[in-house]
């Protein structure tokens, strides 16, 4: 149904469409030019559709049936509990690591009292959701999207839809939104370790500096900036989990592409991601 | 692969949703005991981390304490940023909440103090802005009396401006100044240099036949002069000296003045004792004197009593010869009787 729209027809060699071929024996530069940019802009304007689409399968209570939830609590279970206790010792090391660099090198300056803003701001503001999105898409939404693309392959799609099922809220939706909150929940929980690690690493195991750790928190944490990172945070988990399912389902499995599927899959989301990441630095600092 | 369902079937109306096919021949997910409960836990627990972040960054932000508000004023407010602290011996007491421009062309920084902090500050508060070379600008407050009334909320108060970066043109500036001033001073045609000239010129002089009178004077003839003046000078005094002595032998020598004008005192002191007595034999003289003139003056009392009887006596007299004149026929008629 809905994804018949942008089905791009299977192709039959190296033309693209029939009467193209008849034309001339050799497509020119310009007609290779215009259908990669049509091509590439084709994949954007899926996976936009795409996102909105799943928006509102997933804001409507209609998609949370009882028949829905058990196969959403699985996906969210496999997509989220792996990963916690291993991406929390993980984050707690490198904060571990990095805030005693900064604290070493800003007292040996004499700034030390810009340390720890620093080590908030870049660890808790930045690297922490940006890791936890790239730590999610590797070990999870990709994996999804390679399930997908099988699954699209054999035809296991086409047969739920000739049932009457839709693929997209039974399939996708639950894939997207584990997705989706385990990211979210990574981001959150290591966020929380950084920021006690960062304070166990200054202070030490005493209560004696909460009262300014809080403060310089706060100050860190205005509004402007907590609304840019919860923004950030969401759109890097719906980049990470939207843009595998958009290549499973929309892009074409001919096999005279450069690169594979996967693999263009991933750049865009990396693209996608540091897309996020400079438009929230421009509104940060700029 | 799962059984197509048939399709005649659907015509007939909405068809009930069917059971969502088994996943696991297309995807095997191992299975998972209280899968359902597992992932509510996992739900609640994203639920309780995102919100329990959301109160902490409010509980930072000071959104729970209840504060008042002080409002510094001050000329210029940059490198005041809003969040920044208002510390108190260094430990933050407030935050900028506001910064705003007054009708009067001032800056108002408008800070929350959380009421239990607020008794730190009092009316006689100072609040000073300093901006250093390097670092932030800070917003410190001093009490010193800590026993005046607590500032009240909403307090408007000037803020004193430190800011050294703003001194150091002018610093630049005077030190510019000087250094000209210098360099034209000690340039070789400079104030300095003609004075260490004169001065080496002063010493040479010094050094000199003439020495320091010659320096003094000028030249050496003035020099001589005043060597000369003062030789004779010298003379004069000798001969005042010898001057002194025979003047000595004169007044005080043993027939000098002095016992002569001594034995002529002694003199006029006897003379002055004859005197005396002279003088008192006068008085004597003229106590009598007097005495009789005391006598006189009674007698001249007397006088005129005397006289004043006399002459009624003499009245008497004439009455008592007019009476006999006119009682005794013999007394000549001088009147002419007329018939």
């Amino acid at each position: 149904m809905f994804t018949d729209k942008f089905q791009v027809p299977q192709s039959r060699g190296h033309g693209y469409h029939g009467f193209m071929t008849s034309r001339a024996h050799r497509p020119g530069i310009v007609a290779q030019l215009n259908r990669r940019a049509r091509e590439w802009l084709l994949g954007w304007a899926r996976l936009v559709y795409l996102g909105a689409l799943i928006l509102v399968l997933a804001l409507s209570p209609s998609s949370y049936g009882r028949s829905s939830r058990g196969v959403l609590a699985q996906h969210i279970y496999h997509n989220t509990a792996p990963n916690l206790l291993g991406f929390t010792l993980l984050c707690a090391l490198i904060t571990l690591v990095i805030t005693r660099i900064v604290i070493v090198t800003a007292i040996s300056y004499g700034l030390s009292q810009y340390a720890l803003q620093v080590v908030i701001r870049v660890l808790v503001l930045e690297l922490i959701p940006l890791t936890a999105a790239m730590f999610v898409a590797l070990r999870c939404a990709i994996a999804s999207g390679v399930e997908l693309s099988q699954m699209r392959r054999t035809g296991a799609l086409d047969a739920l839809k000739a049932r009457g099922v839709d693929p997209v809220r039974h399939e996708v939706l639950p894939r997207v939104t584990a997705g989706i909150f385990s990211t979210i929940t990574l981001a959150a929980l290591s966020c929380v370790v950084a920021l006690v690690m960062a304070y166990l690493a200054v202070y030490g195991f005493t209560f004696s500096g909460v009262a300014i750790y809080t403060r310089l928190f706060g100050q860190v944490f205005s509004p402007a900036v907590t609304l840019i990172f919860l923004l950030k945070t969401l759109f890097f988990s719906l980049a990470v989990s939207l843009i595998p399912m958009a290549s499973a389902l929309y892009d074409p499995v001919a096999l005279q592409v450069r690169t594979s599927a996967e693999v263009r899959m991933l750049v865009r989301m990396f693209a996608v991601i540091l897309l996020i990441e400079v438009l929230s630095l421009v509104g940060n600092y700029y | 692969m799962s059984e197509p369902t048939d399709l005649s079937s659907t015509a007939a109306g909405p068809p009930p949703p069917p059971p969502p096919p088994p996943v696991e021949e297309v995807v095997s997910l191992p299975p998972v005991a209280n899968l359902e409960f597992k992932a509510v836990l996992l739900l609640v627990f994203m639920a309780a981390l995102v919100i329990g972040s959301a109160l902490y960054v409010m509980y930072a932000r000071g959104l729970f304490e209840a504060t008042q508000k002080l409002v510094l004023v001050s000329e210029d407010s940059e490198g005041v940023v809003v969040g920044m602290d208002l510390t108190f011996s260094g430990f933050p007491i407030g935050r900028v909440r506001r910064i705003e421009l007054a009708d009067d062309g001032k800056a108002r920084i408008v800070i929350d103090v959380p009421t239990r902090d607020a008794h730190w500050l009092r009316t006689s508060s100072v609040f000073t802005l300093v901006r250093g070379l390097v670092g932030s600008t800070n917003i410190r407050a001093y009490s010193g009396i800590l026993k005046d009334p607590p500032l009240p909320d909403g307090a408007v108060r000037e803020v004193l401006r430190g800011d050294t970066g703003a001194e150091v043109p002018k610093l630049i500036a005077t030190a510019k100044e000087l250094l000209e001033n210098l360099n034209s001073l000690t340039a070789a045609e400079g104030a300095v240099g003609a004075s260490l000239g004169n001065f080496q010129k002063l010493t040479e002089r010094l050094n000199g036949p003439g020495g320091a009178l010659s320096v003094l004077l000028g030249n050496e003839a003035e020099a001589k002069k005043l060597i000369a003046t003062l030789d004779r000078t010298n003379a004069l005094l000798t001969k005042l000296d010898g001057l002194a002595a025979k003047t000595d032998t004169q007044v005080f020598g043993t027939r000098g003045v002095m016992p002569e004008a001594r034995a002529t005192v002694v003199q006029l002191n006897a003379l002055l004792g004859e005197a005396r007595t002279s003088l008192k034999k006068v008085d004597a003289v003229l106590v009598e004197a007097q005495a009789v003139g005391a006598n006189a003056r009674a007698a001249t009392d007397d006088l005129s009593t005397l006289r004043g009887e006399v002459e009624s006596s003499l009245r008497k007299v004439d009455s008592l010869i007019n009476e006999v004149n006119r009682k005794w026929p013999f007394a000549r008629d001088t009147e002419i009787k007329l018939p």
